[in-house]
């Protein structure tokens, strides 16, 4: 930003919004600019995700911090014309509440916005994550060079120990405990590492991080070698994150030309050199002594600990290995303290975490809380609650394969650590995927097993065949050859994988189907002996049936029925020919009127049956419940 | 079906080729004759044989001498050889060079049918694997480059990962012939190569279509419906996730967590992410993609 320029158009580059189009933006709001000669008032910087996902593509106007969404390239002369020239911000393009009309212009009073405290992502959205100037001018860096030239090793390490930061890749063992068993062991090398293999389906915490900030996780890491005494680092991407890797690779060249890395660092005596390592797509990598042996150029496979990494890592030589948004927040601790760290969260959980809030929810998106919050806050006023009409909340998984599902009567628990794991799933890495009643729970542990029995490394046992033989029994059940004590099979085979696996995977692995089972047994119960997945996902437990009471005779499902087996003269009631349906559910999504109802297989019941579920579903307790 | 099929008798004694025409046209063959081995290879310049019956010893150029030739120019012609002194060593050496199976001098109708026969059933048999010899001969200038990269990386530990992601950009996959020249050039057993390019997903080592189909499994992606979207592909293209077409357009993957889940249900063809994609839509966007040459 140069002295003239009045305005800055911060316009986000993240992949959300660039697949929904934002650079197009950008270059319609250049072309616009130009022809009012205003291009050297107002300047354009393409920021890393600004967290808004659902609104793509998003720009914030800057002094005034006015919040665009959802803007199409045709949007872009009247919007000129008027906030810029006119000086009036446009409402029609702003953002609005779900289920209200009137606009919210300024970015940190939108709901979304405001509940959240940015610490790792400090500066997502106002800088441009390719230019080092840019991260220094925030500060950037500040605290490598307090770290490197006023600290000695162990008051850096005493300030993170003393902030409580734990990791936060899932574990949330504390930093400052791991740097210190590291910097204790005598070796003539080390190695810091930076875990960025997020692999969790429905993760994109630290690929946003990666993307938008790259010299935060850059300058983390510098603190953190020098903690422990390391003077070569790797920063493990997964390969399918190709602008993340693009990003550091041009934040670590920048850092190298400036002096932050290499020889000397700041004339402080102090060398540390950096490289990217790229993953090959494994899962288990996530886990630290599988990730040391794929640096290796081996296959991904963890080892017994002890000896734990902090003695015997990477090539046998004591390591240290850091999840990105944990790096990420290092140097705000350095250059604060552990006091102001601690102004935020819980005792035992410190500080903010970033979520990736995904699925069900109006807002999907990246946010970042104060630990303690409660799980409801993040999902009804940040995430706006649960997205379509009719639809309502039913669980929300975290953690990944390795979590479980919260259901509703645990909504209101904060989110530390130790109250996440009281429900049976973990605080994990970040992903929060909320479901509505549109989902199975059966199908959704079922997921997860796919996932864990194919990512399983295959060297112990219990992991290797266990996730396997319960992946077939949860197949069973979702397709009608559940039977009587499959529920207690599956209860003890998860208790004797979490019990004998050798790492973390197998450990985790039966999380979501004990969640589930703990929490909606019932609906395992029903798949099991009525033969009904209520939701209908499973299509082989479920048959389709329009109430006749209901059914105004759109012909909506008549016209989306991909079997034709809905039969019907326009308005009249609609009826749907058990034998032709395919049970693909497209009726069910599109009727309006909520006629349609779930039934188990193969029912064939009398109308006055159907006419009791109607009753039933006008008063609120609908068989698709 | 066997008027399709084409035989050159190569023999310096008019007599067999007269014979063996009787005996094979008789099947419904087409059979030419040529009088040595260069005139058999003038003969094949000219037009395609499926199989070549040759006698070993020859003045000028001798049976040997042609089925180098014809290993090395045509090698989709099937060899047979007709030879009068079956000793060990020129039927050992006759066999090393890939030949299908001899007659022995002096034949029967019968024994010469009865081979011929055999030759034929299992060159069919053996097509695919034949085809597929032919798709990993790849250009010397490809090899050329697969082996400056590897030797780059030559004294460099751990580097069998970043070689094998390379390999992969220059080649597209990674068949068993660059598994071995990257065991060969980074002196790690070819054994220990392909344990690590099964173990990670990214690596395959079937060929890529000009366009590569990647549907996101992650949790967000399902919990909005990207297996109809997954199904729908499968069924209008015909194939399965880590399969190609026929025709070579299309390959599809199903891949972990893109990690745009605010996108959900994604897909990424080539380097383009397609948001919200619904099993109504998704073919209409692979449609496009038709049109359009291999990605860059």
């Amino acid at each position: 930003m140069s002295e003239q320029q009045r305005v800055s158009l911060m316009v986000c580059a993240g992949t959300g919004c660039v697949s929904a189009g934002s650079l197009k933006i950008k270059e319609a709001i250049e072309d616009e600019l130009k022809k009012r000669s205003l291009e050297k008032e107002i300047g354009i910087v393409l920021t890393g995700c600004n967290g808004l996902c659902a609104g793509g593509p998003v720009i914030a106007v800057y002094p005034d911090e006015i919040f665009y969404q959802k803007l199409r390239p045709e949007d872009i002369p009247h919007l000129v014309e008027e906030h810029f020239v006119k000086g009036r911000p446009v409402q029609k393009l702003m953002y609005k509440m779900p289920a209200k009309r009137k606009a919210i212009p300024v970015m940190s009073e939108i709901p979304f916005f405001k509940h959240q405290v940015l610490r790792a992502l400090r500066n997502k959205g106002l800088i441009d994550p390719e230019k080092i100037e840019e991260y220094i001018a925030r500060d950037g860096y500040m605290a490598a060079a307090k770290a490197l030239t006023e600290m000695t090793p162990g008051e850096i390490i005493k300030v993170v120990k003393d902030s409580g930061i734990r990791g936060r890749g899932g574990a949330g063992f504390p930093t400052g405990l791991k740097w210190e068993f590291c910097a204790k062991v005598q070796s003539g090398t080390k190695f810091m590492l930076c875990n960025g293999d997020e692999g969790d389906p429905g993760a994109f915490m630290d690929r946003s991080i990666m993307e938008a900030d790259p010299h935060a996780v850059i300058e983390g890491m510098i603190i953190g070698a020098r903690a422990i005494g390391a003077n070569m680092g790797y920063i493990y991407v997964r390969a399918e994150y190709p602008l993340a890797v693009k990003r550091l690779q041009m934040a670590i060249d920048a850092a190298t030309e400036a002096g932050l890395l290499g020889k000397n660092i700041l004339d402080s005596g102090f060398d540390f050199n950096l490289e990217i390592y790229l993953g090959a797509g494994a899962f288990v990598c996530g886990e630290e002594t599988a990730l040391m042996r794929s640096i290796e150029g081996k296959r991904g496979m963890p080892r017994p600990r002890p000896p734990f990494p902090a003695h015997k890592g990477l090539w046998e030589k004591p390591s240290v290995l850091n999840n990105v948004e944990t790096l990420a927040n290092i140097s705000p601790i350095i250059l604060h303290g552990a006091e102001w760290y601690r102004n935020l969260g819980t005792e035992k959980s410190p500080g903010t975490k970033v979520f990736a809030l995904t699925g069900a929810v109006n807002n999907v998106g990246l946010v970042e809380v104060p630990m303690g919050i409660p799980l409801r806050t993040i999902i009804n006023d940040i995430g706006g609650g649960i997205k379509g009409r009719g639809r309502k909340f039913k669980a929300v998984q975290m953690g990944g394969p390795s979590g479980g599902c919260i259901p509703e009567s645990l909504i209101d628990i904060p989110v530390t650590y130790e109250d996440v794991v009281k429900t049976g799933a973990i605080m994990g890495s970040g992903g929060m995927v909320v479901m509505d009643n549109n989902n199975c729970m059966v199908g959704m542990a079922k997921f997860f097993l796919e996932f864990t029995a194919e990512e399983s490394c295959g060297k112990c046992p219990p992991c290797r065949v266990g996730t396997k033989i319960m992946l077939d029994i949860l197949t069973d059940i979702s397709e009608g050859r559940g039977k009587e004590g499959d529920i207690e099979t599956l209860e003890d085979l998860s208790h004797d994988i979490i019990a004998t696996s050798l790492c973390g995977l197998g450990q985790t692995a039966p999380n979501p189907v004990l969640t589930t089972i703990r929490y909606f047994r019932d609906e395992y119960e029903s798949h099991i002996k009525d033969r009904w997945c209520k939701a209908g996902i499973c299509r082989e437990l479920c048959s389709f049936h329009i109430i006749e009471e209901l059914c105004k005779g759109c012909g909506a499902c008549l016209r989306g029925c991909p079997s034709k087996a809905i039969v019907g003269e326009k308005k009249k009631p609609h009826r749907i020919i058990q034998d032709l349906c395919v049970r693909c559910r497209s009726c069910y999504d599109t009727c309006k009127f909520n006629s349609i109802k779930v039934l188990p297989a193969g029912f064939e019941g009398e109308p006055s049956e159907l006419v009791e579920t109607a009753a039933a579903a006008k008063s609120g307790k609908g068989a698709a419940e | 079906m066997a008027d399709d099929i084409k035989i050159l008798v190569v023999d310096d004694e008019p007599v067999v080729i007269k014979s063996c025409k009787r005996i094979l046209e008789a099947e419904g063959y087409n059979i030419d004759g040529a009088s040595g081995g260069r005139e058999a290879i003038i003969a094949m310049e000219q037009k395609p044989y499926d199989f070549v019956i040759t006698d070993l010893k020859m003045p000028e150029v001798d049976g040997i001498t042609l089925i180098k030739w014809i290993k090395k120019s045509r090698p989709e012609t099937g060899v047979l050889i007709i030879t009068g002194y079956p000793s060990q060593e020129t039927i050992k050496d006759a066999l090393e060079l890939g030949i299908i199976d001899y007659v022995p001098k002096p034949f029967t109708p019968v024994v010469l049918m009865d081979v011929v026969a055999r030759a034929i059933e299992w060159k069919q048999k053996s097509v695919p694997a034949e085809a597929k010899k032919k798709e990993e001969e790849f250009p010397p200038s490809m090899m050329a480059e697969l082996d400056r990269m590897i030797s780059s990386y030559r004294d460099k530990p751990g580097s069998l990962i970043p070689v094998l992601q390379r390999a992969q950009e220059i080649v597209g996959y990674l068949p068993p012939i660059v598994q071995k020249r990257i065991s060969k050039g980074l002196n790690i057993p070819a054994a220990e190569v392909h344990g690590v390019v099964s173990f990670y997903s990214f690596f395959t080592m079937q060929p890529r279509g000009d366009h590569i189909i990647k549907v996101c499994l992650g949790t967000a992606c399902y919990v909005k419906g990207i297996d109809e979207v997954l199904d729908k592909i499968k069924e209008n293209l015909h194939i399965g996730v880590g399969e190609i077409t026929e025709d070579r357009k299309f390959s599809l993957e199903a891949v972990r967590c893109l990690g745009a889940c605010g996108l959900a249900p994604v897909m990424v063809i080539d380097h383009d992410t397609h948001s919200a994609v619904t099993p109504k839509k998704v073919m209409q966007i692979i449609d496009e993609y038709r049109t359009v040459g291999a990605k860059a």
